[in-house]
């Protein structure tokens, strides 16, 4: 039984599928990480994540693929006992190193989480959080900026009459999008992207879906998903992972018609997980 | 099928119990703090209550002299002109006896005046004879009955003047050590002072005539504890004698005090306040007041309802401030001083008022008008002293030179003002709270955020429950320590105390902020205890660093005695016991209240909104600024209302530490008397059902109130912004 997905209709022709010529931004070299000591959670992971392209990590619940996404931003760095071996590199920068400065690498590394999270305040403050507080203060800058955000999150039309509103009074949607925008308003080169749609319902999943569409001319984007419908539907290349280990990472199309592991081809054609 | 039945029974029946004992619980807290409330309310209402004047009975007779009545309302005695003495019997409704003054024959008493406490009067005689007699109530227990007998004793005869001739005004008082006071005028306009010595039995008698300038006299008042003679005349002039020395009075000062002739003049028990009554009806107390210059001023401190004619007699009671006023048309008036109130005013039904008495307890006024008829008066006066006024205003006490707010609730003496300004105890309760919340805020909430935001797991582990044992302790240890330990050190050590708390906490952040000179890459390496342990040893230096400084800067600046500088230059006085120890000690007692619900309120800032700042490349410290405490404010704001709610309300603490004084002063040197304090001190002194009794209840009550208030403030602010956040 094949996938019921038709791969080769939510991608557009145009783009290369072949991970051997696209330019690495992101790249790990033998990732072990330990919440616990003694229990690994990402083994041996190795990874070249394309430039500006959308790469989908799928996999079983706990399979490390959230885990290993929160690894390029380093919000695993909060969690006490957590230890990390290995090599994550960004435009080959060592992004673990001494020298680098969290707040540089958080600005550069933009995130969406799964659950949306606006903070409870204006929608325009909440676009203007991340530049703000990477030292802009200029109104007019800002106005700016924030007006762009909301224009690539595709939010512009929806909000700009009311932007000193609660952006808790946004739908679910909205106010993911609304996430988006405040990620991207730090102008970032990579945007991480958690479960972004679990939340959501299948009208609003779509017209994040349709915003990722958008994004992936400037953005590296690596989105973390359960559904395996919505990874062959926004990404270029996908991952699956298994048991902390990267099990196969290759073109959306090849993964989803023709998988070169086994393993791959049970998850994908849902005999587990 | 049977067995289920019963088991549902059973189920039905829990369900029952349960609920109806958890119902009666919630309304049981309802109603009990609604009980304590009413009886509150119920103890302190009487204070609002107005006076009431109810005619009891009348007797009918010929119109007496003199009348007066023994402690317990049985019997009554009225001296007629005639010199008869007949005592009537209020149970019987008879006279059961008679005495005489033995006159002679053709005499006839004109005027009478007796002491305050009616233990001895004078009556004059048309023949210019002084006849002091006193009438002694006796009791008599026989079973379980009590006879009220009497006592007449006759002072011989004080005949003070050429015999034959007329005498007026007469006034008569007694001093404590049976020195004996008579003024009086002749119908020459000439004024008279008599005095007898009893220790050396000898009498002086001195005309006064030419000290006032021949003016005609119009009335006299003798204060014979202090020595003192007031003379009013037709042109409303006061003469103010020192009568010390028996063998020259001497005319102190004199006083013109209104427009109108001064028809009637009477001391107030304590000898201190003088009320005048004029021809045109106007009623005023006066008080004699030091002035700069330290010279004694007669100043008009409290006016009352005029009256429509003039006054005749000014009759003060002997139990309190009230004092009775009457006209020629037969107006009776019910003052009281310290409030300027006239709180009854009657007219006896058209007839004149000859002659009005108190009972010796003062709830009862005897009335004997011209129409041979003697009215008895059930007064209902329990809380003349206390009015909204008095409460929350400022009040012209005796002695003061000023209106001011005090509290002074009990003297030496029943001739004691109390003085029940409520503004001295709230404003302490404030200062205190104040104090206490500037010093508690800071560390408390500062404290939180440490501990929810930055401090390692293990540390946070150890620190919570120890700020949660300090909420523990007894407020009575904290008082304790305050009062007795604390207060002497840090009068010791003011200078250290005073640059520890201003400082230090600037050197300290200097000191803090050279950690930050070290590159970012290097104090990555230190762990969290490094940076504790850093921390540690810049406050040890701190601390060593200004007790070293301290006493030599001390010598050099302030000469080695910062109290004294303090007066010296500011006038700024420092007492031992003041606002900056209990500041700290109530502080500490409010520090774990808010610290414990800041930090609550912090860590439940959702973790996606943290997470959401620091993934948009914010510092720890601006998320914690621009996201946490915002998100937190709620809780910090119901944190702070409800450590406000415990300062106002704690008691041992401001009991033990402050000294006490209700002053009226910001300075944080000097103590205060706190609501709470007062009403654990006070209440075992206040008589029950008392006017301090009740008083206390009232601040009580204001109490629950302001705690009510400030913690409904809080439940209301914390749950309107726990609402606005629950959506994560």
């Amino acid at each position: 039984m094949k996938i019921n997905v038709n791969v080769q209709n939510s991608l557009s022709a145009s783009y290369t599928t072949d991970l051997s010529k696209e330019k690495t931004i992101l790249e790990t070299k033998n990732v072990d990480l330990c919440y616990v000591p003694q229990v690994k959670t990402l083994k041996n992971v190795t990874i070249q994540i394309p430039e500006k392209k959308v790469t989908a990590f799928i996999g079983p619940s706990g399979c490390g693929k959230s885990t290993l996404l929160r690894c390029f931003n380093r919000m695993n760095d909060l969690i006490p006992g957590i230890s990390m071996k290995g090599l994550i590199s960004i435009d080959g920068i060592d992004i673990y190193s001494p020298e680098i400065k969290l707040e540089e690498l958080r600005k550069k590394v933009g995130m969406v989480f799964q659950k949306s999270n606006p903070f409870p305040m204006g929608i325009w403050e909440n676009v203007a959080f991340g530049p703000k507080v990477n030292g802009i203060k200029e109104k007019a800058e800002l106005d700016e900026i924030v007006e762009s955000a909301l224009i690539q999150a595709d939010l512009w039309n929806e909000v700009k009459d009311r932007l000193n509103n609660s952006a808790l009074d946004l739908s679910g949607g909205q106010q993911q999008r609304l996430c988006i925008a405040r990620a991207l308003a730090n102008k970032p080169e990579i945007i991480l992207m958690d479960e972004p749609a679990s939340a959501l319902d299948p009208i609003s999943t779509s017209k994040i879906e349709e915003t990722i569409d958008e994004l992936r001319e400037n953005y590296t984007i690596i989105i973390v998903t359960h559904n395996m419908q919505q990874a062959a539907r926004v990404s270029d290349y996908t991952a699956f992972m298994m048991t902390g280990e990267m099990v196969e990472f290759n073109a959306t199309s090849k993964l989803f018609t023709n998988p070169e592991k086994k393993l791959t081809e049970d998850y994908i054609t849902g005999r587990f997980g | 099928m049977k067995e289920l039945t019963k088991f549902q029974k059973r189920l039905k029946f829990e369900n029952k119990v349960a609920s109806g004992l958890i119902t009666l619980g919630g309304y049981g807290v309802i109603v009990s703090v609604l009980l304590i409330f009413f009886f509150l309310v119920l103890e302190t209402l009487p204070l609002f209550w107005k006076t009431s004047l109810e005619k009891d009975f009348e007797i009918s007779g010929k119109t007496p002299i003199s009348i007066g009545m023994d402690d317990y309302k049985e019997l009554v005695y009225q001296v007629y002109e005639n010199g008869i003495i007949s005592y009537y019997n209020i149970k019987q409704k008879k006279n059961i006896k008679y005495d005489t003054l033995s006159l002679s024959a053709g005499e006839k008493i004109i005027s009478s005046s007796s002491t305050l406490e009616r233990d001895e009067i004078a009556f004059c005689t048309d023949s210019g004879r002084i006849i002091n007699a006193s009438i002694l109530f006796t009791q008599e227990y026989r079973g379980n009955s009590r006879t009220i007998g009497s006592k007449l004793e006759k002072y011989g005869d004080f005949s003070g003047n050429e015999s034959g001739k007329s005498l007026e005004n007469l006034s008569f008082d007694k001093n404590e050590n049976g020195n004996k006071f008579w003024v009086w005028t002749n119908d020459k306009k000439n004024v008279f002072i008599k005095i007898f010595d009893l220790e050396e039995d000898s009498n002086y008698t001195h005309n006064l005539t030419e000290l006032t300038g021949g003016t005609k006299i119009t009335a006299s008042a003798i204060n014979a504890e202090t020595e003192v003679l007031f003379l009013s005349d037709e042109n409303g002039e006061i003469f103010y004698f020192d009568i010390s020395d028996y063998e020259s009075p001497e005319l102190k000062s004199h006083w013109k005090v209104s427009n109108n002739e001064i028809t009637a003049i009477s001391f107030l028990i304590g000898g201190n306040a003088m009320v005048l009554g004029s021809k045109k009806g106007e009623v005023e107390v006066w008080f004699q007041i030091r002035n700069e210059n330290d010279d004694l001023v007669f100043t008009k401190t409290h006016v009352f309802e005029n009256h429509n004619s003039e006054i005749t007699k000014i009759v003060p009671s002997q139990r309190n401030r009230t004092f009775i006023t009457i006209d020629k048309l037969g107006e009776l008036h019910l003052n009281y001083s310290t409030t300027s109130a006239t709180n009854v005013k009657f007219d006896n039904e058209k007839k004149g008022i000859k002659l009005v008495e108190f009972s010796p307890t003062a709830d009862v006024i005897i009335v004997a008008d011209d129409n041979s008829k003697i009215g008895f008066f059930n007064l209902q006066n329990e809380h003349p002293e206390v009015t909204v006024n008095s409460l929350f205003g400022k009040i012209w006490y005796e002695g003061y030179s000023k209106p001011e707010f005090v509290w002074q609730s009990t003297g030496g003496s029943d001739a004691f003002e109390p003085k029940m300004s409520l503004i001295p105890l709230i404003f302490g309760t404030i200062k205190g709270t104040f104090y206490a919340m500037i010093f508690s805020i800071p560390i408390a909430i500062l404290g939180a955020i440490y501990v929810s935001q930055f401090a390692p797991k293990n540390l946070a582990a150890i620190i919570k429950p120890v700020i949660e044992i300090m909420a523990a302790l007894p407020s009575v240890v904290i008082g304790f320590l305050a009062g007795l330990f604390f207060s002497p050190l840090f009068e010791k050590n003011l200078l250290l105390i005073l640059l520890l708390s201003t400082a230090a906490p600037i050197l300290f952040v200097v000191i803090i902020s050279l950690w930050g000179l070290i590159p970012e890459d290097k104090r990555r390496k230190f762990s969290n205890t490094w940076e504790l342990i850093f921390v540690f040893i810049a406050m040890v230096l701190v601390f060593i660093i200004f007790w070293g400084i301290s006493e030599p800067l001390g010598t050099y600046f302030f000469d080695g005695n910062i109290k004294n500088w303090l007066y010296t230059n500011f006038n700024i006085g420092y007492d031992q016991r003041n606002s900056l120890v209990v500041g700290i000690a109530l502080g500490f007692a409010v520090i774990p209240i808010i610290f414990t619900i800041t930090e609550d309120a912090l860590s439940n800032v959702p973790k996606s909104l943290t997470s959401a700042s620091l993934a948009l490349g914010a510092s720890k410290w601006q998320t914690v600024q621009r996201v946490v405490l915002p998100a937190a404010s709620g809780g910090i704001f119901a944190a702070i209302i409800l450590g406000l709610g415990r300062a106002i309300g704690e008691t041992m603490i401001v009991l033990m530490a402050t000294g006490n004084t209700p002053i009226l002063d910001l300075s944080l040197f000097n103590g205060f008397r706190a609501m709470s304090a007062t009403i654990a001190v006070e209440i075992p002194e206040a008589p029950v059902g008392g006017s301090l009794y009740r008083v206390l209840f009232l601040t009580a009550l204001l109490l629950l109130i302001f705690t009510f208030i400030v913690n409904s403030l809080a439940t209301y602010i914390g749950d309107k912004l726990r609402k606005k956040y629950a959506r994560y």
